[in-house]
């Protein structure tokens, strides 16, 4: 390639880095340079003025609403903390709290441990395993709108479950929990458990499989029966699938709103009040903006002291580590 | 990871039984709903009246689903949910792939182009994931009336792309960090830009994870109802508020049969993509969205 | 006009045109009439409109009673794409009245003698001030008993004069072995029970002062406990499967002799007719007992958003005048069970629980005891009248006492105010 006419082909890379070009070049080339140095951004800045204006303006336009008097529309006035203070005195807001924190720690609990579950026996080369993925992952395809009937009259005591066990012949077999105040939310939590486990498997699947055998014989070889390699090799080294697994079904149980709409419309009373029911029929069932607003600022702080520090250290782990 | 075993031969009887018997029985426990839903929208109305929910149908008949997709009445227009199914293909598509493209083009960005405050960008973006979306309705439609798009598909495209862009953007992130920064590095000193590394080298690699975010899209705005409800009038909604309609009849003899059959309807397209795509889900998992 | 309005009004001015419903001779409108019967009627008054040159588009939003309908008007007005029309319910045109986005009524009342033709105590839902916003299509009366025959007479039992004698009837079947009533766990067909309860056993202007005025003292006093006293008799005269049943369900029992009684709205009557029953043959109605006869009426009224296209306005006027005409109030409320809205439609073709409806109207429009129901949003504004659903609901599916309750219902009155 050297003495050849034509455009001069450089040897090797390093020639052009350490070699730069004539001034008309220098001059194309910087603003080239420039440009591509600001792409990255450029390219960036739709997604984040959308998310600016989608998510941070719009917090902020809650958060205003939420300092104000607002009932049926927006008003911009300043009442200071009124509309907190009236949703703390609201009884519905105290159980909707309350039924977030114990909805969520059982879905979470049995969701995870029944999603590893199924994720260990999946992985022990069982037959059909295909068939049997895509029937553990299906609900997680339907919208409430779709499955809450069905839950309806599967958990009603007179249609479902006990119904058909009682004409089986035992009689005394009862399971009216969603008639009952107390226990109408376990059953919330046995639908939301039915939707997710599908996902929380997939994801533990995936985890399981990226786990490399030699570690697993090694262990073997050592004389580890099977049960103490999972418990102190295996499922330490799916840290980032729970982490994963955690953050995305506290999202799920965060939003879940279709879910109890569907399944029990926040009853029977208001026993399964959630605290995003309640924002929505304050809003625009009761109208009730502010309170609604101020529901909705708890709801986006509660997020916030649990996702930041998640997302810190994610990212800061990042920085350094990658 | 699956591994070898040496134990005596009845205890991995014993194992593989219980293996099984768990996996069939927690299996009947998932396909329940289903069952109910496919079983009552086979049966005629007098046969569930008379009856419970959750028996065999005694005779087979179609009729619910044929009324449920062509002549069942939403509101006075009684076309069935023809119409509304279109409509939100047409919404789904476009929304499915312009957040999906984006959020490519963003994990691109903050993986591969690094600049002061990439992570910072990252984590405001991410934030959006955990916004309760009753908060942003009115907001949002003011915005789209200024926009002159309220009420029409465009605009529930805009809407769905916007709060997409947050987990799409998580997604490819996530993976495309896995990809070694060597390969595009020795790609630019080759001369190749920045879109043309996108393309020649970071969207092959990527299959996996745009199935992943396809699927989790597609699921998440075909599902919707709080969006379609608030930002479409009449013609324009999407099945979801069709179907609500449908369901939510108050008066006269509830149709549960046509009920069952509607939900199924609106349910095909998301089953079809988790049963036929749901390997390549796994696939696409474990290539690298689940780590860290 | 507040601030908030005249930005959504110039948001609603700026949009190019193309994006209001731009008419051509359309009228679009929000309900939330989803079901055969409700649709059927809606039928006739859109033929009628189509006969006037102005065709239908139709945006129904059906569940939760119209809380979907309502959030989808809001949304739209946010957006500044209000519809032509809308279907209200209870406080609902008063509000939006109030944020001047309805079109006035005035000239249309004036021209048509409408104002004479409705009943005095509906006024307040259709007026504001002295604007009229809206046009009210149907009256239905929320506190009938609906009886299976068979079973009274089995059992002989006749129509009730008051509470007590209905509790007592109750407990009798009871002990037979038959459901006295059928009802649900839905907050707001309890809530129907209870203000029923209330007005009958203290009369319309006790009423008027606990739930309208919200009075303490009266939401407070003896009349209140002794009204949970007797829900909770209620509460002992129904079956065990009463959770997350529907109210059509409810009926079925009644008309199947599963149940012998329910209390619900004249919506109900749909049911027995649908199975091919006959009032006073088949299955019995008669309003929930009271010393003085009290008439709680429960109206849909359509009200017309301001709009700047000539076009849409002309739509909205022929509307208005398609739902007041008598011809099409007597056709749409045959079909769906309520009676019309004029009190000027003759009779004849309706049947005999309907001519009870329009006689005991009379009468109580003389006497002035007609008043709003408040289950169905015509008494107390919806901040306080979910009070009233929280209260009632937990009463009925706890041990709640009846002190317990009144404490917890003034309470949340005081914390809504």
């Amino acid at each position: 390639m050297d003495g050849l006419p034509g455009p001069r082909v450089p040897a090797d890379r390093t020639e052009i880095l350490a070699n730069g070009h004539g001034d008309q070049m220098r001059k194309h080339r910087s603003f080239k340079a420039l440009l591509t140095a600001q792409l990255p951004k450029l390219v960036l800045s739709p997604s984040l003025i959308a998310v600016f204006v989608g998510v941070y303006l719009f917090i902020c336009w809650t958060a205003a609403i939420s300092f104000s008097s607002s009932k049926m529309v927006p008003k911009f006035d300043f009442v200071g903390l009124e509309q907190y203070v009236r949703l703390w005195s609201t009884p519905r807001w105290i159980t909707a709290v309350e039924n977030l924190f114990v909805f969520t720690m059982l879905f979470l609990a049995i969701t995870i441990a029944l999603g590893l579950f199924i994720a260990i026996l999946l992985d022990q080369r069982v037959r059909a395993e295909g068939v049997l993925r895509a029937i553990y992952l299906y609900p997680m395809a339907l919208s409430f709108i779709v499955t809450g009937t069905a839950w309806k009259w599967i958990l009603n005591p007179s249609l479902g479950v006990q119904k058909v066990v009682n004409d089986l012949g035992w009689q005394g077999f009862v399971f009216d929990w969603i008639t009952r105040p107390e226990f109408a939310i376990y059953c919330v939590v046995i639908a939301a458990v039915w939707q997710s486990t599908g996902f929380a498997m997939a994801i533990f699947l995936a985890g399981l499989r990226g786990i490399d055998n030699s570690i697993i014989k090694a262990a073997q070889i050592e004389g580890a029966g099977m049960a103490r390699i999972y418990l102190s090799i295996i499922v330490p080294m799916l840290r980032p699938a729970f982490l994963s697994v955690i953050v995305l079904l506290s999202y799920i149980s965060i939003k879940s709103f279709d879910l109890v709409l569907a399944l029990t419309n926040a009853g029977p009373g208001s026993a399964t009040e959630m605290p995003s029911t309640f924002m929505f029929s304050a809003t625009f069932r009761r109208n009730q903006m502010g309170v609604g607003a101020a529901s909705a600022m708890m709801m986006l702080m509660t997020v916030a002291a649990i996702i930041i520090p998640y997302l810190y250290s994610e990212l800061k782990e990042d920085r350094d580590g990658h | 990871m699956a591994t070898d075993r040496q134990p005596g031969r009845r205890s991995h009887m014993i194992g593989r039984v219980f293996i099984y018997g768990s996996l069939l029985g927690l299996a009947a426990f998932y396909l329940m709903p289903l069952w109910v839903m496919v079983a009552t929208s086979l049966k005629s109305l007098d046969e569930i009246y008379a009856g419970s929910f959750i028996g065999v149908p005694e005779k087979v008949t179609f009729e619910a689903w044929v009324k449920a997709w062509g002549t069942a009445c939403i509101g006075t227009k009684c076309d069935g949910l023809k119409p509304y199914f279109v409509n939100s293909l047409v919404m789904v598509i476009p929304a499915v792939v312009l957040s999906s493209g984006i959020g490519a083009i963003n994990g691109y960005v903050l993986t591969k182009w690094r600049f002061k405050g990439a992570n910072v960008v990252f984590g405001l973006l991410l934030f959006g994931c955990f916004l309760p979306f009753q908060a942003v309705l009115l907001p949002m439609a003011q915005i789209l009336g200024w926009l002159g798009l309220a009420g029409t598909i465009p605009g529930l495209v805009l809407v769905h792309t916007v709060y997409g862009i947050a987990f799409t953007t998580l997604f490819f992130r996530n993976y495309f960090v896995t990809i070694p920064d060597e390969l595009t590095k020795a790609a630019q000193i080759d001369g190749a830009g920045f879109f043309r590394i996108f393309f020649s080298i970071m969207l092959p690699a990527a299959l996996p994870i745009i199935v992943v975010s396809c699927i989790w899209q597609f699921t998440q705005i075909w599902n919707d109802f709080l969006f379609g409800v608030s930002f479409t009038a009449g013609d324009s909604s999407p099945v979801t508020v069709a179907l609500n309609n449908i369901v939510n009849v108050t008066m006269g003899r509830k149709q549960y049969n046509v009920d069952m059959a509607s939900a199924m309807i609106a349910a095909i397209p998301t089953l079809v993509v988790y049963v036929v795509a749901g390997r390549y889900f796994v696939r696409g998992l474990t290539a690298g969205a689940v780590k860290g | 006009m507040a601030k908030i309005t005249k930005i959504l009004m110039a948001a609603a001015m700026i949009l190019p045109l193309a994006n209001i419903a731009h008419a051509e001779g359309k009228v679009e409108g929000i309900h939330h009439w989803v079901s055969e019967s409700e649709v059927g009627a809606l039928k006739v008054l859109t033929g009628s409109l189509s006969t006037k040159g102005f065709t239908w588009e139709d945006s129904a939003v059906g569940g939760l009673s119209g809380a979907n309908a309502t959030q989808a008007l809001r949304t739209r007005l946010a957006a500044g794409n209000p519809p032509a029309t809308m279907q209200f319910l209870g406080y609902e045109g008063i509000e939006w009245a109030g944020e001047g986005v309805l079109r006035p009524l005035n000239d249309l009342y004036a021209a048509n003698g409408w104002e004479a033709a409705i009943a005095p105590a509906i006024l307040p839902f259709v007026k504001a001030g002295d604007t009229y916003f809206s046009v009210p299509i149907n009256m239905h009366r929320q506190n009938w008993v609906w009886v299976n025959k068979a079973i009274f007479d089995q059992h002989g039992i006749t129509e009730p004069k008051s509470w007590d004698e209905l509790i007592a009837a109750g407990k009798k079947l009871k002990e037979a072995g038959v459901t006295p009533i059928a009802l649900s766990d839905e907050s707001w067909q309890i809530l129907e029970v209870f203000e029923a309860i209330l007005t009958d056993q203290n009369g319309t202007d006790f009423y008027k002062k606990a739930v309208i005025d919200l009075d303490e003292a009266a939401l407070s006093g003896p009349e209140m406990i002794k009204a949970f006293d007797t829900l909770r008799d209620v509460r002992g005269l129904i079956d065990d499967g009463f959770t997350g049943r529907d109210w059509a369900v409810a009926t079925g029992m009644v008309a199947s002799g599963e149940a012998a009684m329910q209390i619900m709205g004249d919506w109900a009557k749909g049911e027995f007719l649908a199975k091919g029953m006959k009032p006073g043959v088949d299955f019995l109605c008669f309003p929930t007992p009271a010393a003085t006869p009290n008439y709680k009426f429960v109206i849909d009224a359509f009200g017309t958003f301001v709009n700047e296209d000539a076009e849409i306005n002309a739509g909205q006027d022929a509307w208005v005048a398609t739902v007041m005409d008598p011809e099409n109030q007597k056709n749409f409320n045959l079909i769906k069970g309520s009676i019309p809205a004029r009190t000027d439609v003759s009779v004849d073709d309706f049947d005999d629980c309907a001519k009870r409806s329009f006689a005991d109207r009379e009468a109580a429009v003389a006497a002035g005891t007609m008043v709003g129901g408040l289950t169905e949003g015509f008494a107390a504004q919806p901040q306080y009248a979910g009070v009233f659903f929280d209260v009632v609901g937990q009463f009925f599916v706890t041990d709640m006492s009846s002190q317990d309750a009144v404490q917890m219902l003034v309470d949340g009155i005081n914390n809504a105010r």
